[in-house]
């Protein structure tokens, strides 16, 4: 007889357990009068690692198709807004040195590449501020909508920053009460395998036996059920990405109305980088490092010096990071998602989309029964190899950009030998063509698109050859994009009120559904 | 600037405020807030419509009156306004502070030569100001109805955007935004327990008005186009 999957079962309830768990339920609620079943597995006493706070636009469609109000987001979850990153100090490490990834695609993104143009003739504008107005609007502390614009939609492009350890049971409440996602807090003690290897149950410490038929492994970097039980193995990425340790601290601000940034600053070091994320109530700052580069006593100090003077009493919170993914993500009937899965430096804030997009993948292609899951699980542990395999490749392309000589920690990051094949072919091509469409990272649901390629590449100065007629025939469309551009990034710096005053107002009076 | 103070039968004897509907004192609204109770009178001459307030983004009902930013198209200067004259138009310089009124003094209307006492020679309210307290007993608790009838139009996701586009004879177009009506397919699936909660309360009386106020929407272009003409012809005539 055929084995349907009815009854999925989540271990781990930090944001990758609640957010999977939400959209799984969303999808297949239906479902559930026909005795489909989610059921989320958490530990009373693990707590919460929540390094990822910064997000991407894919969230908002998320939440909204799991039904939350982003009010209550902004509300509950001491969200902010998040219109991409300025990433400093990472070119020539001079004082002036910075560029912007934003969020909002260059303008014409999908008729034309603005790149070339830009190339042959940028008028001293920087490749951002020449082809969208989201650098303009982070400068001048602008918020990416106003009260009036309804929930979820935008005037310009955004994503959150959120405190993890408030959005995750944000999530638990919504997924409990709303989606029928049923809750157990219970240590799993020993977890139940068929001779196939298949995961029968969990015998947990407080409430019993629990059966199902699909398992996904949220239960963060221990991985449970895919690492422990499975013996699936871990794939080491140092090799590439450098950092291994990072030391965050909260720092709140000095008076609650100090106006708040929406853009992820991210300055470079001399043996990695620092975050630096604006919530509503505080900032939260870290130190991602390479330990084989610097101490943990220097880079505290460099910690600290980047803080500067203070007030306030801060404790710095030491995070070990293992950089790589697990060799398969889906064995038998179990999938791991989130830290389970692997964990790359927050640099361009993967962690969360990429929970998105797996959880996305497992509940459109939830297998009907078990006769067909290895054929789900084959197509998962391709889309998500290879994802994995981009994300770090673009986040690789951050560091081999840079002009930087003045550390050990920048010339190793030259070194040929911890390039990826394919990202050199890439720097090879883009010599001579931009990215933008028919490129080869142009697959449905790419997690980073050729618009983010441009924005670093160009960002960082960046040379690509263009031939003496290679824009002939696009330069008057370039020309009025160029200059709707400049009105465009007028009238919104006209309409938009400032950041943290939109957030009040979103606490005091609410967004609109509509 | 505005200078709003309580009314008081003492130092505002002798005050005198202009009560007619003029655009020069402020009747000269696109889009004027109205209450439930106005339903009725609306329907025959405005759209019934719904848009956001600018600072908290919450939304509210309103008449609308023109197409163009400060457009009355029910005004005439010196005939007055044809039609309903909406309550928030009528109370103007009125506030309600508490349950007394307040009026503004810095308000255009305040002190016209020709305008109305608030009070007899006895410290008596006129029958300007007892209009005035009229007013404010039908808006005050219309507010709050008001306010309700949102909140349930939004929780059975009965509302949805309008977009208004006209073309006039002298070539000009107008894009309206940002207004809203009742969404007629939600409507219709409505579960039975719904409408006849809504239909016990009285709300679906008033989605009907609003609904129906629509038609106004041509009539109120055609009105637009009529006054173009007609200034047109007179400028022809002149020239």
């Amino acid at each position: 007889m055929v084995q349907s999957v009815q009854s999925v079962v989540i271990v781990g309830g930090g944001t990758a357990g609640w957010l999977t768990a939400g959209i799984i339920a969303a999808r297949h609620h239906s479902r559930m009068k026909a005795g489909f079943s989610v059921t989320l597995i958490e530990s009373p006493d693990i707590k919460i690692i929540g390094v990822g706070e910064g997000t991407w636009p894919t969230l908002r469609s998320s939440l909204e198709k799991i039904g939350v109000s982003e009010t209550e987001l902004f509300r509950q979850s001491d969200a902010a807004f998040k219109q991409g990153a300025k990433f400093a100090r990472w070119t020539t490490g001079a004082d002036d040195d910075a560029y912007y990834h934003p969020l909002m695609l260059p303008q014409g993104f999908t008729q034309i590449n603005l790149v070339p143009h830009w190339l042959q003739d940028g008028h001293g504008r920087s490749f951002c501020d020449s082809v969208c107005p989201q650098g303009r609007l982070c400068d001048d502390g602008l918020a990416p909508k106003t009260i009036t614009t309804p929930e979820y939609k935008a005037v310009a492009n955004y994503a959150y920053h959120l405190d993890a350890g408030k959005f995750a049971p944000f999530l638990q409440k919504h997924c409990t009460t709303m989606l029928g996602v049923r809750h157990v807090l219970a240590d799993v003690l020993t977890v139940n395998q068929h001779e196939s290897g298949d995961i029968v149950s969990l015998t947990t410490r407080q409430a019993g036996e629990i059966a199902g038929d699909l398992f996904i492994d949220c239960s963060g970097f221990g991985a449970l059920l895919l690492g422990k039980t499975l013996g699936v193995g871990f794939k080491d990425c140092s090799d590439v990405l450098f950092c291994d340790t990072a030391l965050a601290v909260q720092l709140p601000y000095e008076t609650p109305d100090a106006p708040m940034a929406s853009q992820t600053l991210s300055t470079a070091q001399s043996a990695g980088w620092i975050w630096d994320i604006g919530l509503p109530t505080r900032r939260g700052i870290g130190y991602v490092y390479s330990s084989r580069h610097t101490s943990e006593e220097a880079a505290h100090q460099t910690l600290m010096q980047y803080i500067g003077p203070t007030s306030q009493e801060l404790r710095v919170r030491k995070i070990p990071i293992r950089p790589g993914y697990r060799e398969t993500f889906w064995k038998n009937n179990c999938v791991a998602v989130g830290l389970a899965a692997g964990f790359l430096e927050p640099l361009e804030s993967s962690a969360i989309v990429l929970v998105e997009l797996s959880a996305k993948l497992i509940s459109e292609q939830m297998p009907a029964n078990r006769e067909v899951m290895d054929i789900v699980a084959a197509r998962f542990n391709d889309v998500t190899h290879y994802r994995w395999g981009r994300i770090i490749d673009f986040l690789k392309l951050h560091y081999v950009l840079t002009q930087r000589t003045d550390t050990a920690f920048w010339r190793d990051n030259l070194d040929p030998q911890s390039i990826p094949e394919r990202l050199k072919h890439l720097l090879h091509l883009w010599k001579y063509q931009s990215p933008w469409f028919f490129d080869e990272f142009d697959r449905l649901e790419e997690v980073f698109p050729a618009a983010s390629y441009q924005y670093v590449l160009y960002g960082m100065g960046f040379r690509t050859e263009v031939g003496p007629m290679d824009n002939a025939d696009s330069e008057p469309m370039a020309y009025r994009l160029m200059q709707e551009n400049v009105t465009m990034t007028r009238q919104m710096c006209a309409q938009l009120p400032k950041n943290r005053d939109l957030i009040r107002k979103i606490h005091d009076y609410g967004m609109q559904p509509i | 600037m505005t200078n709003i103070v309580p009314l008081n039968s003492e130092t505002h004897r002798s005050l005198r405020v202009y009560a007619g509907a003029s655009a020069r004192y402020g009747d000269n609204q696109r889009f004027a807030q109205v209450v439930v109770g106005e339903f009725p009178q609306l329907v025959v001459h405005y759209p019934i419509l719904l848009s956001k307030d600018a600072d908290t983004g919450a939304f509210f009902c309103g008449a609308m009156l023109g197409f163009d930013r400060n457009e009355n198209l029910f005004l005439t200067e010196g005939k007055g306004h044809e039609g309903y004259r909406p309550l928030n138009l009528q109370r103007m310089p009125f506030y309600a502070a508490g349950a007394d009124l307040a009026i503004d003094l810095d308000h255009p209307r305040v002190g016209a030569e020709s305008g109305q006492a608030l009070f007899t020679a006895s410290g008596q309210p006129t029958m300007y100001l007892e209009s005035i307290m009229q007013a404010f007993r039908d808006l005050k608790p219309g507010m709050e109805m008001t306010k309700l009838f949102i909140a349930t139009l939004l929780q059975h996701k009965l509302i949805e955007p309008i977009d208004i586009s006209a073309s006039f004879d002298d070539g000009t177009k107008r894009n309206l935004a940002d207004l809203y009506t009742i969404n007629q397919d939600v409507l219709r699936d409505l579960p039975d327990p719904v409408v006849l909660d809504l239909f016990r309360r009285g709300y679906l009386r008033l989605i009907y008005l609003m609904i129906a106020s629509l038609k106004q929407i041509g009539e109120l272009a055609t009105k637009k186009n009529a006054l173009a003409r007609g200034g047109e012809t007179l400028s022809a005539r002149m020239g």
